[in-house]
């Protein structure tokens, strides 16, 4: 099947949002269409499928289709179709001794990207379908138009977003509350990470002061959240935001040897912005994949939760604020979950076997919104299959140190903090 | 099997309750290891500075090897329950085969026995009994060397011996000895403790051997700020954390991760590709790979009589042998992430024409990456190992200048007339040791390790100048 008809049929399955399972079958078939096209249409991907041994058609079960290592996005341009034929590049971050290590998503089709990031994104963060300004601790998509993340919120923020004072419409100065970070251009609350400059602490300061009456929504990366509590603790900044208010947080699983705890930095994130543990969500995603998880938290709150009224301790976020409602703590029991067009399998890191359920593995996506480059992709990170979804454990360290011999990942580490 | 009681104590010190805690980090075997408070770590320090002072300093340095040969031979006899103890302990801590464990104990504990120490000594003093009082020196001076009073030696990583070779070198030169093992390298001090407190207590006394997880708690930091001389094994990261708290009075001596190369000249690859093959295999899985001596990049000359692609058939072949008779040892996950990454890789650039992958598949980590037009760069080790061809030796040369700081061991063959001018090229690159790919893995005790004699860089020198004229 030519790429225009995927490109329509996968449309049509994102508008009908999250909410529905996608049947195994149904999800097999087109699986199995994504994978024939992007053997025929992507040179890179046929020659590792040759050198697997596998042939496209006679692949049956989408576990079978071969998964590609998340690295060789920094190996080899990985698109389906014509090599020039792409609306955007996302680049991963990272570069060392001038040497190319930042992998590179070409991406053929923006609109496969923005359908379906924003129905998985509503669902998670937005459950009640209620606009809200969305404050960002990133640089804008202008301003870093090669990042995944920062083109994701800027999408998010003009779908959802508002102004400060809850205004829908926004496009004057108000929609970037940034102090000139952000670009104006209807973002909704706005960006306040300057890729050079860092953190636009006055504009964050100002945004949040001025937030309410109604709920905002702040997302980020773990890394701009620890800068900020860094600064707010040492200062003595704290707020409390309206009721209803939420964080989004992410990519803060580069390595378990970040030196915050997940529920250290959930307590501090509860300590200074005033909200329940259960209003934080961790969203994990990638470059190399165009769709994300996210904790279903909230999402199961402004399903079920609404009525209930089981709001203990939200009003003391210190003490046991550090549970939100539904026993959505910020430690153990959270689990991911990506959106029906994406699969996830467990694998045994030395075999590439699947592992049985709640065993450690290495994560493996099939993301059929991929489908401009390659929908099955092996990722470095670990986690466990739970009912419902997978629990992250981490981004693997590589070959951490066990001799004197230099390690590849802990010479890159290295490199990065003594720089 | 019962936990590893991983320290060894002077028996004069004595444990209290709740010094000693589990830990169980599966799938390393359970342990049990000390905690102990600021001042119980001062006093442990304290007593062995003494026992230094009022023994160790006035024992000659004969009596020393003794003891350590003692142990060494006790290691080595089949059936003492030294080395079995030893031997039960040493892989599952360290996380590597049974098969290998038992061959690096064999080459490591060779290395502790008294002929072996004696060459250590003789070739880094002319005259060795300038460890025990004032020799003649030159220009009618009379010398005497002698090492710190207590060296606190942190350990790393699992590669089982290197901190007893660390101890052993301290005891040679009158140092006291606080020893933190690293994880996997736990067993070897402990038992080598134990075995010199049954040979020669009174040596013993002067010997303290602690592991305990992490360097953070204070412990390490305190045992830098209270020792004479810090020996380091270690990556760039924890040298810095140890350069930082490094008092400015303290001497220190850093062994730092490295990254050991190999180069097959065309004149190794005749009707002796297929040895050179093995020996070159064999280098790279001892210690799996984890050794700073071990080879990460295996550069290979074009024009021989076997092209570099068909020797990497051949080395994969060699890896795939000694699964059987030097099996690999356990893969970590993030390990075994990284592996499969890299396996990934390189089946990508081989169904794309550019180069090619063996590996052992799901039952063995080993994998060899041919890669043409590749770069030096570190492996993610456990036996995995990038052969590079080039048309010239020259053209590796001049890859492994950007690593400068992390080269030290050098495997060569099949160099013909070129070994000098190769030889004189590496040095100024920085590389302390060039041997054949045979002998890669295991330098003598007497080799100048990362450049420095072992033993003089232990010690200081006491003058005593003639009288004026």
């Amino acid at each position: 099947m030519s790429f225009l008809r995927l490109r329509e049929e996968l449309l049509a399955l994102f508008s009908l949002g999250v909410a529905e399972p996608f049947p195994e079958p149904a999800f097999n078939e087109l699986a199995l269409q994504v994978l024939r096209f992007q053997a025929e249409a992507n040179p890179a991907y046929r020659g590792f499928m040759a050198r697997r041994g596998v042939e496209a058609d006679a692949v049956s079960r989408w576990e079978d289709i071969p998964f590609l290592p998340a690295r060789a996005f920094k190996s080899v341009a990985l698109v389906s179709g014509d090599p020039g034929d792409f609306e955007r590049v996302f680049r991963t971050s990272g570069t060392t001794r001038g040497r190319q290590m930042r992998g590179e998503h070409f991406v053929r089709d923006l609109a496969l990207y923005r359908e379906s990031l924003l129905p998985n994104f509503q669902a998670h963060l937005l459950p009640e379908g209620v606009p809200m300004p969305i404050l960002c601790l990133l640089p804008s998509p202008d301003a870093l138009p090669d990042s995944s993340l920062s083109f994701m919120m800027g999408e998010v923020a003009r779908a959802f977003g508002t102004g400060l004072d809850g205004a829908v419409d926004m496009d004057g100065p108000m929609a970037c509350g940034g102090g000139g970070v952000g670009s104006a251009g209807g973002y909704g609350g706005g960006f306040f990470v300057h890729p050079e400059h860092g953190l636009d602490i006055r504009g964050f300061r100002e945004a949040l002061a001025k937030a309410g009456p109604g709920p905002v929504l702040l997302a980020g990366t773990a890394f701009a959240f620890v800068q900020w509590l860094e600064l707010a603790e040492e200062e003595g900044w704290r707020v409390s935001l309206p009721e209803g208010s939420r964080v989004m947080e992410t990519g803060g699983y580069k390595g378990r040897t970040r030196a915050l705890s997940r529920e250290d930095f959930y307590r501090r994130l509860i300590g200074a912005f005033g909200i329940p543990g259960g209003h934080i969500v961790n969203e994990y995603g990638m470059t190399e994949l165009l769709s994300q998880f996210y904790e279903p938290v909230l999402a199961r709150e402004g399903r079920d939760g609404e009525s209930s009224g089981e709001g203990e301790g939200e009003s003391d976020p210190g003490a046991q604020g550090i549970r939100g409602r539904n026993g959505a703590g910020v430690g153990t029991g959270r689990f991911h979950r990506g959106p029906p067009w994406v699969r996830t399998r467990v694998l045994d890191p030395r075999t590439l076997e699947e592992v049985p359920e709640g065993e450690l593995g290495l994560l493996a996506h099939l993301d059929l919104a991929n489908l401009g480059s390659v929908a099955g992709i092996l990722t470095e990170d670990l986690g466990r299959r739970v009912p419902g979804g997978f629990q992250l454990v981490g981004r693997s360290r590589g070959a951490e140190p066990r001799g004197c011999s230099l390690a590849l990942e802990a010479f890159l580490a290295a490199l990065e903090e003594g720089s | 099997m019962n936990p590893l009681r991983a320290w060894r104590f002077p028996p004069e010190f004595p444990l209290a309750d709740g010094d000693i805690v589990s830990l169980h980090d599966p799938p390393a075997p359970p342990l049990e290891h000390p905690v102990l408070a600021e001042d119980r770590l001062r006093d442990l320090m304290a007593m062995l500075r003494t026992a230094r002072d009022e023994l160790l300093v006035d024992l000659p340095v004969e009596r020393v090897v003794r003891a350590v040969d003692r142990v060494a031979c006790r290691l080595l006899d089949p059936g003492d329950e030294l080395r079995k103890r030893a031997l039960e302990e040493l892989g599952p801590h360290a996380g590597l085969s049974d098969p290998m464990a038992e061959t690096i104990l064999d080459r490591m504990a060779f290395d502790w026995t008294r002929e072996r120490l004696l060459g250590l000594l003789t070739s880094e003093f002319p005259d060795p009994q300038v460890l025990d009082g004032f020799r003649p020196g030159t220009r009618g001076c009379m010398v005497r060397a002698l090492g710190f009073p207590l060296t606190f030696h942190l350990g790393s990583g699992t590669v089982p011996g290197v901190s007893v070779t660390s101890l052993v070198r301290a005891l040679l030169v009158k140092s006291a000895v606080l020893l933190k093992p690293g994880r996997g390298d736990v067993t070897l001090p402990v038992v080598f403790a134990s075995g010199l407190h049954e040979e020669d207590p009174d040596l013993a006394r002067s010997v303290a051997v602690a592991y305990w997880p992490g360097r953070e708690g204070g412990q390490v930091e305190s045992a830098v700020r209270k020792a004479d001389l810090v020996v380091v094994y270690g990556g760039d990261d924890t040298v810095r954390w140890v350069r930082e708290r490094l008092p400015p009075a303290t001497s220190l001596r850093v062994y730092r991760h490295r990254l050991g190369v190999g180069l097959v000249g065309r004149g190794g690859l005749g009707g002796d590709a297929p040895s050179t093959a093995r020996e070159a295999a064999r280098a790279v899985a001892l210690f799996d790979q984890r050794g700073c001596v071990s080879p990460h990049v295996l550069f290979v000359e074009e024009g021989g009589a076997t092209d570099p692609g068909g020797w990497a058939g051949l080395l994969a072949g060699a890896l795939q042998e000694l699964e059987e008779t030097l099996p690999s040892g356990h893969l970590t996950e993030d390990e075994g992430a990284l592996l499969q990454q890299l396996r990934g890789l390189g089946e990508l650039e081989e169904g794309t024409g550019r180069g090619a992958v063996y590996h052992g598949g799901p039952r063995a980590p080993w994998t060899v990456l041919f890669t043409p037009g590749g770069r030096l760069e570190p492996s993610c080790l456990n036996r995995t190992v990038r052969v590079i061809p080039v048309g010239d030796l020259a053209e590796a040369l001049a890859d492994m200048e950007a690593w400068r700081p992390y080269l030290q061991t050098v495997g060569v063959v099949g160099l013909g007339g070129r070994k000098e001018e190769v030889a004189e090229a590496l040095t100024r690159l920085g590389v302390s040791r060039i041997t054949s790919l045979k002998a890669l893995p295991w330098p003598p005790p007497w080799w100048h390790h990362d450049g420095e004699g072992p033993l003089r860089a232990l010690v200081r020198w006491t003058d005593v100048e003639p009288a004026g004229p």
